[in-house]
Formats: C-alpha cells, structure tokens, sequence
C-alpha cells in the first residue's frame, strides 16, 4: 500500500515539474534552439549549460524545448486514444453484436501489425510533422486499450446492480452512464499512462531514425544527430546524448509509476491480498 | 458433463480455428498491402517521385507523362492495384534508388540477420522477464519485489536506441572488450566463425532484452500475484502439498497463461526495437536497411522491408497460436465447441 | 479420536470468531457441525488444518489421537494436513487445477502423502475413483469436462489420498442440484462405513445433516449452542428455530423465521448472544453466559432448554396456517386453494386460487418458448409455457439451475425476447414493443434478483436506491421520498435505513431494501428470481412472509422463483416445475406434493423428501 502510494506520488510530482518545465520553460530562455548562438561543438559554460551542437545550437534550450514536443505529443496522443477507446470500448453493450465483432476484428488487425515500421513509412511518405505523427500513432494505439476498456465495459455490464437497473427498464444511456461509467472510468487512468508513455518511445525512436520534425528540437532528434555528428566519439556525448536521454527515461518512468500504482490499486484481488 | 475429449473431434476444431486465425492474417496481410500501395499515392506530388527517384519530379510535362505511362500511373487504381499485386507475388519490389539492385535482394541478404536477431532476443526476454516477474509476484509485499519492479521499469522506461550508444561507449569504447559494429568479421572459420557472431550478438541481443523485459515482467508479477489467493492454489496447500510444490505446480501454469498472450503482443514491439538496435550497432538487418532507405528516401526499400517485417510478425504469431492450445486445455475445449 | 477442547480463534483484527468450542469426532462416526454465515463454523474447520489467516491466535486444545493440532506453525504440518487429515475444502468444485489432468492431481497427492512408486500411486489412483465411484476413465479428464457433482467426487477423492483417518468436509454440497447432493451425502455415508474414516462436516443445511450425520453440533455467533445425537430432539431455541425455518413439504409444518440478524462475528456480550432474537429470554439471559448443560445424550448451552416449549417465531401466513401477521383488507382465505379440484383441470384453465378471481390476469404466457443461438450450437432454454398470473396471488416457479426459471423471468421483463409464443403484460402484448415502449412496461414491473449484495449499487444510500426506478421512470423527484418511505414499510423494512449504505446492512435488510425498490414503482406483478437463496436460513420465510402480505394486501402478483421445492409449497398458491425449459407440472402445492407426475418431478419430491430427512421435532 505505502510502496504503491510513494510511487505514484514521486511519478506525480516528477510529471508536474517536467509540464512546468515545458510550458514555462521556452519562454525563459533567450534562443529558440535553432538558431546560431555559439561556437559549433562548444563545451559547456556558463552561458551554454550543455554546450553547443554541430551548427553552434544552444544544446539546453534544445533540451528544454524538447519537453515540449515530447510531452505535447504524449498528451495529444494519450487524449485521442483514450477518448476512441473509451467510446469504442463503452459501446460494447450497446450495438448490436455484428458491430461489436467488427470492431473488434479491426483490433486485432491493427495489434498485428508491427508499430514502428508502420510509422516510419508514414512518416517517410506524409512527412514527419507533428500532426501527421500523433494522428498516425493514435490510430495504431487506440487498439489496445478499446479492447481493455470493453472487457471493463462487458464485466460492468454483467454486475448486479447494472442488471437490476436494466430491469427497472432504464435506458441503455442512464445504464452507461450511471452505473457502468463509475466502474470503467478508473481502467482509463493506466490507459491514458500507457497510450502517453508508448507515444514517447515511438516518437523519439522515429526522430532518432532521423524522421523527426527537422523545424522543432525534441529529445529524439538530439540523439539523432549526437550519433550523426560523432558526439559519441569525444566527450561530447556527455552534454549532447546523455541530458535528452534521461530526459526521456524521467518522463516515461514518471508516468510508468503512475500508472503501476493505479493498476495496482484497481486490483481488487492484490488489494485484498495485501 | 462427460469426461469424454476424443482427440478426433479436437483437431477438426483446431483445424476450424486455425482457419479463422489464418483469415485475420490474411486481412492484416491485405490491410498492409493497401498501405503501402495507397501511401505513395497520398503525397503531394503523386507517386511519381516514389517511383523513379527525386530527379523525376523535376522532368518537363512531354517526358513526364511518359514515365506516367510506362509506370501505368494513368490507369484506373484498381488496375494499378492489380499490377501491384501481381509485381508482389512474383517478388518484385522494385528496384532501389540506391546502387540499384532487386530490393528483393537486399532484403534476402538482410533477413536472416534480423531473424536471429530477433528470435534470439525474444527467446531470452521472455524467459528472464518471467523468471524476474515470478519472484517479484512472489515476494510482492516483500521491499526486494518492489525494488525489483523500479529496476525494471526504469531500464523499460529507457529508449533502446539511446541505451545502445551508451552501450558502445561503454562496452566499446572503453573496455573495448566486444564488437559493436556489424555481425561478423570476415576471416573466420568454423568454430572461430560461431563465436564471432555470438560476440557481435551480445550488445544488440542485450540492449533489446533490457528494454524489452518490462511488458513480460509486469504481466508475470500482475499474473503470479493474482494467483497467489486463487481457489485451486489454496487448495493445494490446504491438501497438505508443500509451498515450492504449490508454487511450481499449481500457481505458476495457470497463471502464465497471460504471458503467452504477451509474448505475440510483444512481437511488434521487439521488430520495432530490433529496427533502432540494428541502427545502432550497424546490423546488417532490416533495420539497418530501412535507416539507409529513409537516409536515402529509397521508397521502393521502404515499402518492400516494411511488408517483410509485417510477414515476419504474422508468422510468428501464427506460430505462438499453434502453440497455445497445447498449453490449455480449455482452449482444446473451447475451440471444440 | 478428535477432541477439541475449549478452542478459541481470534482473527488478526482482533474479532474472536469462536469461542470454547468442545467437539468429539470418533473413528468412523459422522459429526455434523452446523451454522449461518459468521457463526464460526468454518473458522473452527480453518484451525483444526492450520488454514487461519497469518495473526490469528488459536488457544485451547484440539487433539487428533495423540497429535495436538494447535499452535502448528508452517512446516509442523507436513505429515498432518492431507495424510492424517483429508480436507474438502469449501468450493472444491472450483478449486482443483485448471490446467492439470485429474489423474496427476490425484497421484500427486497420493505419492506425497504416502511415498509411493509411480505405478502403485496410479493404481492408487484408479483405486480412489472407484471408491468415490467415478470411472477409472475420469484420470484422463481436465477438471472443466467434469460435472459439479463430478469435480466434488474428485475433491472427496483428493481428502481420501493420504489415508486420513479425520475427513473435514466444509460446505460440500453447496451449489450442486438436490440430487446430486443426495448421491454425494449418501457416498460420504458409504465411505465412512467402508473406511472407518471420521468425518466432520461443516454446513449450513441442517435438515439434510440430520439423515446423513451421527451427531451434530450447532453453532451460533462463534459458540456451540448445542451437540447431541443427529437423532434426537432439538433443545435450544436457536437450533429448533433453524429447523422450523427450513420450508416443509408439508403446508400443515409451519415454516417460521427468527427475527433479527446474527452478529456478525463472535460478539462478547455479558449474557446469551442468541438473547436478542429469542423468544424465550428471561433477566439471566441477558446478564450470565450460559454455561453447556447435558440433557441426556445432548449438551446444550442455554438457560432454559425445552424440546416442547412453543417457539413463537413469526411464521409464513400460509392459508391454513394460526399464525398470521396483521394484515387490513386480507380477504378471507378458502382452507387450501385449489384442495377441491386439482389434477382435474387442464392446468391452462387452473390458474391460481380462489383469490385469483379480483381481477384480470396481469401477464399471461401463451405458448413460449425460448432458444438460445451460439455459432454451432442450440440449446432450448424455455419450450410451450404457458403461464397466467393473476392479482394477489404468488406463482412458483420451481426447478434446478439450467431449467429456464430464470429465462422466464426475462421473459416477462421484455428482457430477452421469446423465439415463440406471446408475452402479455398489464394486457399489452410485449411483441411489438421496441426501445421507449418496451422499457416503459418494465416500470410496472418489480424485479428482485438473487444476490442483493451486488444488485445494490454500493455507493448508494438506501434512499437513492429505493428511487431509483422512479428517477428512470421520470416520476417528478418532490414525490421520491414520500413514495419511498411508503416502499420501505410495505417491504418490512425499517425506515431508519434511508442513510444506510448496503455495506452497513444484512443480507435479510438488503433483499429488503431491493423489495422495497421493486414496489416504489406501484408495479402489477412483483418477479422474485431465487430471492432468497443467498439469505441466511433463519431470515428466508421472513421474506416469503412479506411477499405473502403484500399479495393479500394490495393484490399485487407474484411469480416466485426458487430452486427450493419445499419454499415454493409454503409460499405459493401454485406452483410451475420446469425441468430442461419445459413445464413438467403445474398446479396447487400439495397436488405436485402428493401426486406428482412421473419423472422428473416425482423424482424431485422425492428427492425433496429425503433431503429433508425426518420432519423436525418441536
């Protein structure tokens, strides 16, 4: 219990500093990150906390805005998945049953389909911009959840209470609604932290690939172009790979504790168990 | 009601299953082969850039509409589907951009090593992330399970492609004490050879692993710790059977089930992972081949090693269904009915 | 060959669940230790096998021959659990290894606790099936291809392995038909006598104990209330309550209730715990703990025992019964509806006694029929029904799980839609009806399901889930509380719960509470689906009594369905028998009783009979 908590709250808080970090952050700082501010490959200074990279591009800002990207993505991704699974999946009880199947059919498909080559290709085809890669990855992580979310649905659907509402001739909204909501809504919490943390991971693995948005700085794209330019060949990995990757880790491990302590918490065998 | 199961009238159950399974594969095949088909036909400028190269696109209107032509880019979609079709029944992919050979080619020559780049390291994730995920569903109210769990998510939290440069630096260039370029050295032979490619496997295989093990370990320890209070494991040591026996023979079968679902849903993911490890340690992969395609725009490559990767994904899977019902027995049943 | 002396458990919480418990069970005898839930009785099974929960503390003595049972700890009890004593452990028929044959299952257990080759343990084996009389072919099976009653023999079986000489049985006829329960009864008889085991068996079926055991033991908040030959006359209140409250076949065997809840858990008040639901209680009850006196062969721990003494608990106001609750404008009943006639109508023409003349019928069943559709299979859930259901009168739908009772009831709420056959409702045919329509049938309708510790939404006060169907139905939200308050005391519920959330009521409060739901609506027919089965024994006429007195009073309609033959006799005017979805029997109780049709329901009574056991002393 005490273990579970101390890790959503550190998950937490971790996550409200870094959307600090991101929405105030680029107005603090005096570069855009794209521009020339220093001399190419510039060690760390005072004035460059993490140096400089290959074009002279101030690394910290590079960092800082990153957040921004990274988490912007996660967030609008996490948003557009959870909501179709949630409508996807809160439908279950509700269409007839060739609609359900159908649906259900698409999921497997698509959870057939290996994720990262499918996004490399759009991405390749449609351009890398921001846009074009949250729908793509939205589209793809939909699926996964819309089937946890109408197991959750079909399970409420068969509790007792929803039954005996049914009974009393309620209508399928005020069943969805009153009493099956209440029960599926906590599911979608771990739904959202995963859809969010699987987006980082994809979309920093598709800017390391070099498929990045070349206008915007993002985690991703620094550590693309640390390897290209052979940062990790002197000492530059130090200030140039190693800050975003962190970056990176701190952002999905926050979410992850978040999301384990929830799971945990929904568990209604663990917790009696405890 | 009856104890009868007659193994007649399991496989022509299994063999029905079997057949639906291989339906879904064949729609998620078709449903990758749109993709690709209608993707380069969704750009801006049409497919002709996608087809011929960057240089097409700056052609004048005469010689433009021959290359329309001679590609059958002005027919109707479904004829062009068609042809597509038949191109890719008989292999052809096309030719690459780059150096111009068979893109068919390039991928047979890559193939193999992603194979065994691949099995390899989902062999070896699946195995230690459910040893690891059993003894911290076992101990999950102990201070070791939990710290476990934090190792696990923290190495699962972290980018593969960004702990793989950490790797070389490390492993590379500082102890210098393995390969972290390429699969093999040419010169080797026999022995010598095997042990080669063990030693360029080991950073790519490991990296994969480490970042791979999360999914197995949280499912195994979520699967182990629900189990723990299960009817039928309470009843056993209630019959007097010993806590390791319990464990070894009544919670654990049961309650890997799960991760065997796991194991196809994590396929994706590991292809996705083996493309960024193979980036990185230059692997003569697949991944390695669709980076130099994207570096290149070689969209003939693109698309040939993207339906390999979703061929490859679909037989592996098609594999592990086989597999499952000789795990549980009620499937046998189920699929029966 | 067991001696539990003064045992005392209390659990990590700090709740004692039993207390000085003494208990004898010799080689070869059957000792029945009966209760409700909380009563302890399980507790007491849990610590003779050391299966407490970690923290509890055990004191007192319970001695196997000359091994002492408690204060075992983790490896004390290699040797003892399964070898010396075989347990059948509650829910066995859900508790055996999914995914392992039950031949391996079964020769596991016999190479630990014997030590036995391969070879002998799977002779053993074989050996063991046929003693629980199950075919040797059983081995090859996984537990899902077995029956309930099947994967119970298996359970036996697994309690046999080791060659115990003391057998714990808890709750090993729960959830299986009457039948079933017979044949499993009846084995464990067997068994006994061919093995020379002892057996302990822990339920809360006391009637059906009492053919089966040599002696039982009764337990009440976590104390023995009374032990004594299976036989012989019943002493304490409590005990001859628990009896009177099991519905006889007979309608002259007054079917009471013990008003009240049991604690639940081992309570330590100063007197008697049972004194706040006695009839009998004088001053000492409520101040001194009684102290176990014998009477005869029979200990009983209470201050005044009596086999004689008159119970006055509160019986169901069955027609010729004395004893009825105060009821306004109940109309005058005939000695027993339908006595004159039965059998001799055809039973589409019979419905219903003589107070099924006050109105028009409000649902009638004309030919229906229901098929269930899966991809490869067809399974008839319901065929040719036909039914009609009349003002103040209770309809009993009686049969086993699997033969369409419940399917029945979905029927009629428009819930399911019949494959043949018509539907009316309130004189409006149910076919036609879609969406909104449909729906608004189902508000003059009261539902009470089974389990009312899931169909009461636990984060809602009683209030809310009184009004609930008023707020589905639109009714304007001022009239709510009068229209509940109403409900609650028509359902015999006390009107102080209106804050309460479920979680702070009994069982017997919240079938009350879903009563209560099923009236807000003013409905024309109540439909009970099995609502008393998940209740305590002593609290179940106390709800048949309430549906009777709302039928006499505003002549509302009932359809009853029960899996208890003997529930649907007491509180029925007539009853329905479905066997496989079809109605085998139709007509007023005592004709199903006495004169049953061949087949399924002469077997059922018979059944009923025996399970019985002899009709209750006192």
């Amino acid at each position: 219990m005490r273990a579970g908590r101390v890790a959503g709250g550190t998950g937490i808080v971790l996550l409200g500093a870094l959307a600090v970090v991101a929405a105030v952050g680029p107005w603090l700082l005096g570069t855009d990150g794209r521009e020339r501010v220093a001399r190419p490959y510039a060690p760390p200074s005072a004035e460059h906390w993490l140096g400089a990279d290959d074009l002279g591009r101030d690394l910290f800002a590079q960092l800082v805005i990153g957040a921004r990207g990274s988490l912007g993505i996660a967030l609008l991704v996490a948003v557009a998945a959870t909501t179709v699974a949630a409508l996807v999946g809160g439908l279950a009880g509700l269409v007839p049953p060739w609609a359900s199947a159908l649906v259900m059919r698409s999921v497997d498909l698509i959870l057939a389909l290996p994720f990262l080559p499918l996004l490399i290709l759009a991405a390749a085809f449609l351009g890398p911009s921001l846009g074009v890669r949250a729908v793509v990855v939205a589209a793809l992580l939909w699926a996964g959840p819309a089937r946890l979310v109408r197991a959750g649905v079909l399970a409420a659907w068969s509790r007792g209470h929803l039954q005996a509402a049914r009974a009393m001739g309620a209508s399928a909204w005020y069943l969805l609604w009153r009493h099956a909501s209440p029960v599926v809504a906590p599911l979608l919490v771990p739904v959202f932290v995963r859809a969010a943390m699987t987006a980082i991971v994809l979309d920093a693995s598709l800017a390391f690939l070099g498929l990045g948005d070349p206008t915007l700085p993002s985690w991703g794209t620094m550590i693309h172009w640390a390897s290209v330019r052979g940062a990790m060949l002197t000492d530059a990995w130090l200030w140039w790979a190693l800050p975003p990757g962190l970056a990176i880790v701190a952002t999905v491990t926050a979410l992850a504790l978040v999301g384990v302590a929830t799971e945990d918490r929904l568990n209604p065998t663990l917790r009696q168990a405890r | 009601m009856t104890t009868t199961s007659r193994p007649a009238r399991t496989r022509t159950g299994l063999g029905r299953a079997a057949l639906g399974r291989a339906g879904g594969y064949l729609a998620v095949l078709a449903v990758a082969l749109t993709i690709t088909f209608l993707l380069p036909r969704a750009l801006p400028g049409g497919p002709l850039r996608t087809i011929g190269g960057a240089d097409v696109g700056d052609l004048d209107p005469a010689a433009r509409a021959q290359v329309v032509a001679a590609y059958g880019l002005d027919r109707p979609l479904h004829v062009q589907f068609g042809h597509y079709l038949a191109d890719l029944v008989r292999l052809d992919f096309g030719t690459s951009f780059t150096g111009g050979r068979p893109v068919v080619q390039a991928i047979a020559d890559a193939l193999p090593w992603t194979l065994l780049l691949v099995g390899t390291s989902l062999l070896l994730t699946a195995t230690i992330g459910v040893l690891l995920g059993v003894v911290a569903g076992l101990r999950r109210r102990h201070g070791r399970g939990n710290l476990l769990l934090a190792g696990v998510l923290l190495l699962d939290a972290a980018p593969a492609f960004w702990v793989g440069m950490l790797c070389i630096l490390f492993f590379g260039v500082h102890l210098g004490a393995l390969p972290t370029f390429g699969a093999s050295t040419p010169g080797h032979t026999g022995l010598a050879a095997v042990g080669d490619l063990a030693a360029h496997l080991v950073l790519p295989v490991g990296v994969l692993v480490a970042t791979g093990i999360g999914q197995f370990f949280l499912v195994t320890r979520f699967s182990v710790a629900s189990a723990l209070h299960a009817p039928h494991v309470e009843h056993a040591h209630a019959r007097g059977v010993p806590y390791r026996r319990v464990v070894t023979r009544h919670l654990l079968r049961p309650a890997l089930l799960p991760v065997h679902t796991q194991l196809m849903m994590e396929l994706g993911w590991l292809v996705g992972g083996a493309l960024v490890v193979e980036t990185v340690f230059a692997y003569p992969g697949l991944g390695r081949l669709t980076f130099d395609a994207i570096q290149g725009r070689d969209y003939p490559m693109m698309q040939g090693t993207f339906l390999t990767l979703v061929v490859t994904v679909l037989a592996m899977n098609a594999l592990a269904d086989l597999t499952y019902p000789l795990l549980d027995p009620r499937i046998r049943a189920r699929s029966r009915s | 060959m067991l001696t539990v002396t003064d045992l005392t458990v209390v659990y990590p919480t700090g709740q004692p669940a039993a207390r000085g418990v003494d208990l004898t069970v010799a080689a070869g005898e059957i000792v029945a230790l009966a209760g409700e839930t909380g009563s302890g009785k399980s507790t007491v099974a849990k610590a003779l096998l050391g299966l407490l929960p970690a923290g509890s503390t055990v004191t007192g003595s319970a001695r196997l021959d000359d091994v002492e049972l408690v204060d075992r700890t983790g490896r004390d009890w290699y040797g003892i659990r399964g070898s010396r004593i075989g347990i059948v452990p509650q829910g066995a028929m859900t508790g055996l290894n999914p995914v392992r044959r039950v031949g391996d299952q079964l020769v596991e257990i016999v190479r630990l606790h014997t030590g036995a080759s391969r070879p002998a343990a799977i002779a053993r084996t074989v050996d063991l099936l046929g003693r629980v009389r199950l075919p040797a072919a059983t081995a090859h099976a996984y537990p899902h291809q077995l029956s309930g009653g099947q994967r119970q023999r298996v359970a036996i079986a697994l309690a046999l392995a080791g060659e115990p000489r003391l057998v714990v049985a808890d709750e090993p006829t729960t959830g299986l038909d009457l039948v079933t329960q017979n044949h499993l009864l009846d084995l464990l008889v067997d068994l006994r006598t061919r093995s020379q085991v002892g057996m302990l068996i822990i339920s809360h079926d006391l009637p059906a104990l009492r053919g089966v055991a040599d002696r039982i033991a009764v337990m009440y908040a976590g104390t023995l209330v009374e032990s004594g030959p299976a036989t012989g006359a019943a002493h304490h209140p409590y005990t001859r309550g628990l009896l009177a409250a099991t519905p006889s076949l007979r309608r002259d065997v007054a079917w009471t209730s013990i008003p009240g809840t049991a604690p639940a858990r081992a309570e330590l008040t100063p007197g008697c715990s049972f004194a706040a639901r006695c009839p009998w209680t004088s001053g000492t009850c409520h101040t001194d703990r009684p102290s176990p006196v014998a009477l005869g062969p029979a200990v009983v721990t209470c201050h005044q025992p009596s086999a004689d003494r008159p119970l006055l608990f509160p019986t169901v106001a069955v027609p010729p019964a004395p004893a009825v609750p105060p009821a306004q404008g109940r109309q005058p009943a005939s000695p027993d509806p339908g006595a004159g006639h039965g059998g001799t109508r055809s039973p589409e023409a019979d419905h219903g006694g003589p107070r099924a003349g006050s109105g028009a019928p409000v649902a009638v069943l004309t030919g229906v029929g229901h098929v269930y559709r899966s991809r490869h299979r067809r399974t008839t859930a319901l065929a040719g029904v036909d039914l009609r259901l009349s003002p103040g009168t209770i309809l009993g739908v009686v049969g086993e799980s699997g033969s369409g009772k419940s399917t029945l009831g979905q029927i009629l709420l428009g819930l399911l839609r019949p494959t043949t056959g018509r539907v009316e409702v309130a004189g409006t045919d149910l076919s036609p009806l879609r969406g909104r329509r449909l729906r608004a049938v189902r508000h003059r309708l009261g539902f009470v399901a089974q389990d009312p510790y899931t169909t009461l939404h636990p984060a809602m006060p009683v209030a809310d889930l009184v009004a609930e169907p008023l707020r589905i139905a639109g009714v304007p939200a001022r009239l709510h509380p009068d229209r509940v308050r109403r409900a609650l005391h028509l359902a015999g519920a006390p009107a102080d719960l209106l804050d309460s959330r479920p979680d702070q009521l009994s069982g017997g409060q919240r079938q009350r509470v879903a009563i209560a739901r099923a009236l807000v609506g003013e409905p024309v027919l109540l439909i009970a689906d099995e609502a008393t089965s998940m209740l305590d024994v002593s609290t179940r006429a106390g709800i048949a009594s309430t549906l009777r007195h709302l039928a006499d009073t505003i002549g509302l309609a009932v359809l009853f369905i029960t899996h208890d033959l003997g529930e649907a006799v007491q509180a029925c005017d007539r009853i329905v028998v479905l066997h496989e979805g079809v109605p085998v029997q139709q007509g007023p109780p005592r004709d199903v009783i006495d004169r049953p049709r061949p087949g399924y329901p002469a077997d059922l009574v018979a059944a009923a009979h025996r399970h019985l056991g002899p009709d209750p002393v006192g």
